[in-house]
């Protein structure tokens, strides 16, 4: 009890801080996914509130430290000398098409990255990817597919090159096309979800979907196609305005659509027979970082027995565990009220909620359909 | 090969008209077919498997088709599919080596150990890919791309065996059928040993005077509860008569004879009984692949109560009753409404059933589904007869027994 009042003081000090410590945001947002804005307040004042008040100094807590250090020159750190080549340019290139998933953007950058190395052994070849690595990954630290993505491209390269290989041109020129096809990997991996969520979709049935997630769509689309009677009720998600924009796509395949007010979903609850949902990321525990709201909804739906179902690509497994929600790393984005609001008031400007396992019916993934303990399963069995 | 068409189309009807009762039964049934089905298919030289797999699986459809709620027989013919990949992978990267056709135990092993003497790249490359196709799709295996057919490796190790290996093919042909037909009377073995192997474990579950319900009749459970007897532990039995069936009372008699204390009491009479008992045993029919059960209609009431009670639920299945697949709309799709004469005395109802009179559908109905299905947030324990697990974890069992290509057939 004592924690939170205190840390509620020092995060006022906190916010006093100069300003002259955050990045500007880089892009305006995409229209999908709210948490490719780059965070505003890099060290999270609730690590730095509870290393003070235990004296502990967490290896987060310096990792983040450290990181703001590094902010500024880092952006210099992967323009080696003599040539030009940025993985950020890379990626923002990639991030620019909007069917693809930035965690494919992330490998697909890697591959650029592999492309005009002039590495000549595999240990050279991974510092150079560990490096550009941890430049993308530092770029948006907020973004749970795009650290998993990361991760999972340096983790395949490291274990093509212990066995099979001989030949370093023809390794190279393997984890090259691998990385390349890795793009189709991602819109197959929507169509592989779809077909196998089609038998969970029922003649007559009421879905609640919440966020504009591609590969939800994907199902949705794929379930109007095969001339499945459903109807959909999307919340609005605000203040990104997903609801609007599904409800648009939505209407366009003459699917029937009901927008609600993201305060109407237990009062609409009764009538709904499912739950989906996609992720941002998909943690150890078998729960979901997701949209504002995601947690909420899962909860409601929970205490009225209705599934929820999470549709999410394998890629995106992360090695997180969240404990309760403000272990994530805050990815904050602005909010607008239509009216002025008094700078005295605090908005709580946090983009996404993490929804525990025991909330979660099942998912949906391109591996097949999971319950939420096969993840960990999963994550072990490549970390490992 | 039409001595076998009529054995399977014999077995058909008798699935169809649902002659054969009980999952066991049906299982032992379905391999016996099975093995006798691959024992007279000819196998041309080369892919071996899959002429095999093609033979299996057009079986399997029929047999599926017949009598689609009864699970069992889809799981065994799953079963029987992952055997035959199995075995073609072992001998595979056996006679890639060039060493004597052995049953390699470990394929990893195998595969590292051949890797020095041989072009590197399409033995392990291969290798690698064979090994993919029988794991289920896994992050490790998501960069490695769609993993080549099983076929490869035979186009590859004739390519690089070709001086010498003639004989040792025609020798991997009458290998291969002999090691499935082991495998699958194995696992005829494992079927018919079931109740043995679970009621091992009955002694580490039930205690000295402790209280247990049980629902319908179910051999499992009865071998569960006379093994702790056996035991010399003294424990009382509620049983649950299992309306309409009324197949508890069999069950209660069983228990008598072999001298446990024995109570019979309604269907409607356990959640007024379950505050009195310690844990509740019920033999499952199926369980799915999310750890939900199919059980004789009233257990889904069993457990509802026992929850609310916090008394353990405890589920028996033997591995013939594991399936892979989903339930998305259980109660429905994985019922089977019984004839209503088990309910009701069509003498003194004919009025309200007749569809002569009126307008031609009768005002009365009856319903007789006869299964249940427990979502896997009531159930506590899981005993197979690989010991006792979490209802989470039944996905690691179905990943095991079964290959992902099989799953629709």
């Amino acid at each position: 009890m004592w924690r939170r009042s205190a840390s509620f003081v020092l995060d006022k000090h906190q916010n006093n801080k100069p300003i002259s410590l955050t990045p500007s945001i880089d892009s305006p947002p995409p229209h999908s996914m709210a948490d490719e804005n780059s965070n505003p307040n890099p060290i999270s004042a609730y690590y730095q509130t509870r290393a003070a008040h235990h004296g502990i100094v967490t290896s987060d807590w310096l990792e983040q430290a450290q990181a703001a250090v590094r902010r500024y020159p880092e952006r210099d750190y992967s323009v080696s000398p003599g040539r030009p080549f940025s993985v950020i340019e890379e990626f923002n290139n990639w991030r620019q098409q909007p069917d693809l998933a930035e965690a494919v953007a992330a490998i697909r950058a890697l591959a650029a990255v592999i492309r005009a190395s002039e590495a000549t052994t595999m240990m050279e070849l991974e510092i150079e990817l560990k490096k550009a690595s941890d430049t993308l990954k530092s770029w948006d630290t907020t973004s749970i597919s795009l650290t998993a993505g990361c991760d999972l491209f340096m983790r395949y390269v490291t274990r093509t090159s212990a066995l099979e290989f001989e030949d370093f041109n023809s390794a190279k020129s393997r984890v090259l096309s691998r990385a390349e096809k890795f793009g189709e990997i991602s819109c197959k991996a929507r169509k592989i979800i779809a077909v196998l969520s089609q038998d969970f979709i029922f003649d007559g049935c009421t879905i609640l979907v919440h966020g504009f997630s591609r590969v939800v769509f994907e199902i949705l689309k794929m379930a109007a196609q095969n001339k499945k009677l459903f109807r959909v009720l999307c919340t609005e998600g605000r203040p990104d305005k997903t609801g609007v924009l599904l409800a648009n796509e939505l209407a366009k395949l003459d699917v029937p659509v009901k927008l609600l007010i993201d305060s109407a979903v237990a009062y609409s609850m009764d009538e709904v027979d499912m739950v989906f949902v996609g992720a941002d990321g998909v943690v150890e525990s078998g729960g979901v970082i997701n949209m504002m709201g995601t947690y909420q909804i899962a909860l409601v739906a929970h205490s009225m027995n209705k599934p929820v179902y999470v549709a999410a690509e394998s890629y995106k497994f992360a090695r997180l565990y969240p404990l309760d929600q403000k272990d994530l790393e805050p990815a904050l984005r602005p909010i607008d009220f239509d009216v002025p609001v008094p700078p005295k008031v605090e908005v709580e400007r946090s983009a996404r909620d993490y929804t525990p396992p025991q909330y979660l019916t099942l998912l949906f993934t391109d591996l097949g359909v999971l319950t939420p303990s096969v993840v960990s399963d999963e994550l072990i069995q490549l970390y490992l | 090969m039409p001595d076998v068409q009529s054995t399977v189309l014999e077995f058909v009807n008798k699935l169809r008209k649902r002659k054969i009762e009980g999952s066991q039964a049906t299982a032992r049934c379905t391999v016996e077919l099975l093995r006798s089905v691959i024992s007279q298919h000819r196998v041309p030289h080369a892919n071996q498997a899959s002429a095999l797999i093609d033979a299996v699986k057009a079986v399997g459809e029929q047999l599926v088709a017949a009598n689609p709620v009864e699970l069992a027989v889809g799981n065994v013919v799953r079963r029987v599919l992952h055997i035959i990949r199995e075995e073609d992978l072992s001998l595979t990267t056996a006679a890639m080596g060039g060493l004597d056709l052995l049953d390699a135990s470990d394929d990893d092993e195998d595969v590292c150990n051949k890797g020095i003497g041989y072009p590197a790249m399409s033995a392990a490359v291969v290798a690698a890919a064979a090994r993919s196709t029988l794991r289920p799709p896994s992050l490790q295996t998501l960069l490695e791309g769609t993993p080549e057919s099983a076929t490869v490796p035979y186009t590859s190790s004739s390519g690089a065996d070709s001086e010498s290996k003639t004989a040792d093919k025609s020798s991997i042909t009458r290998k291969l059928k002999h090691d499935v037909i082991e495998s699958v009377n194995q696992l005829i073995h494992e079927i018919a040993g079931c109740h043995e192997q679970i009621a091992e474990q009955a002694i580490e579950h039930i205690h000295q005077n402790e209280v247990i319900l049980t629902l319908g009749s179910s051999r499992t459970v009865l071998e569960f509860l006379c093994a702790a007897k056996e035991k010399k532990r003294s424990f009382r039995v509620f049983v649950a008569e299992g309306a309409p069936r009324y197949q508890g009372h069999l069950l209660a008699k069983e228990l008598v004879a072999r001298g446990l204390q024995t109570t019979v009491i309604t269907d409607s009479a356990v959640f007024a009984m379950i505050s009195r008992v310690n844990m509740v045993i019920i033999g499952a029919h199926a369980v799915m692949a999310n750890g939900g059960v199919i059980g004789p209609v009233g257990v889904n009431m069993a457990a509802l109560a026992a929850k609310k009670h916090a008394v353990p639920f405890v589920v028996l299945a033997g591995c013939h009753k594991l399936c892979p697949l989903y339930p998305h709309n259980p109660e429905v799709l994985l019922n089977e409404l019984r004839s209503p004469s088990e309910l009701l005395d069509f003498g003194e109802f004919s009025d309200c059933l007749d569809f002569g009179a009126g307008s031609g559908s009768p005002l009365l109905q009856v319903v007789n589904p006869t299964f249940d299905y427990v979502p896997p947030n009531l159930v506590s324990l899981f005993i197979t007869d690989t010991g006792g697990h979490n209802p989470s974890y039944m996905y690691r069992l179905i990943a095991d027994y079964y290959s992902a290509d099989d799953l629709v057939m």
